[in-house]
């Protein structure tokens, strides 16, 4: 099967939510390089991008999906886009949900965007991650 | 004050080798062409790349080394328009990322951002949107 523009609203949550600890938003901090105290100790908020992460579950299910067909290591990440209503902080429960929004194809690649609706595990947002991939289907 | 034309106070970041390993780790983005050179030549890359979304993360501390509050990023996007290639060396890739104040209106200023390696721009459309107190 192969992904097209009828499976634009195609709705994928993560299995399970993700529960932000401290620890995980210093290492995240520490692996980009960023010494901001914002996000360190018991107060600690994440830095913008470790959004993208919360999304990995539910992007994993889109994966999963056979109708698309879509394979990882086919894909490059073209654009990235997070709105956030807050800051995502220690001891946060994040449910993700990735909805396909648009599919354009030329020739073996798909131009593929889908939105991840971050909130908390009673549907309160928390942040939105928009994610354009290319999915290359030729064989090298 | 926050005015239009406004430049952020620049920054350069170098990416090694081991900071690709520790973001696979922290991230859980394990791809091969970000640590595997093997694999990088095999999918035509010109050597193991960064990750984008590494890039990303050190792009905006232009902006959230300049805000005192991390809530007021609003949004923040990015194109991934050229890969960052980190060689396996002690000098790595060095990427630096200057930021200016495009607009400001209804409490809102709009930030562009611009990241170079070497000559090259590396990201694209870079705009970060802050509330303004």
């Amino acid at each position: 099967m192969t992904i097209d523009a009828t499976m634009v609203g195609r709705s994928y949550a993560a299995a399970e939510s993700y529960q932000v600890g401290r620890e995980k938003i210093r290492e995240f901090a520490d692996a980009i390089g960023d010494p901001n105290p914002a996000y360190r100790g018991a107060d600690a908020v994440a830095p913008p991008t470790f959004a993208f992460m919360l999304g990995s579950r539910a992007l994993e299910q889109l994966l999963n999906d056979e109708e698309l067909g879509l394979r990882l290591d086919r894909i490059v990440h073209g654009a990235q886009k997070f709105s956030y209503t807050r800051p995502i902080k220690a001891g946060d429960d994040i449910a993700a949900t990735a909805t396909i929004t648009t599919v354009r194809k030329a020739g073996d690649v798909e131009v593929i965007m889908y939105e991840t609706a971050l909130t908390t595990v009673d549907g309160d947002p928390i942040a939105t991650s928009t994610s354009t991939i290319s999915h290359n289907r030729a064989d090298a | 004050m926050i005015e239009v034309g406004t430049e952020l106070p620049p920054l350069t970041v170098t990416l090694r080798r081991e900071d690709l390993v520790r973001y696979a780790g922290a991230s859980g983005d394990f791809n091969p062409i970000h640590w595997s050179d093997r694999m990088a030549a095999a999918l035509g890359l010109p050597g193991v790349i960064a990750h984008g979304m590494l890039t990303m993360a050190s792009a905006v501390r232009v902006v959230t080394d300049w805000i005192s509050d991390p809530a007021d990023l609003l949004e923040y996007g990015v194109r991934f328009t050229k890969p960052v290639v980190v060689p396996d060396d002690d000098k790595g890739a060095s990427v630096t990322f200057s930021a200016k104040v495009d607009k400001v209106a209804d409490g809102r200023a709009e930030i562009d951002i611009t990241a170079v390696a070497g000559e090259e721009k590396v990201l694209g459309r870079a705009r970060a949107v802050v509330r303004v107190r």
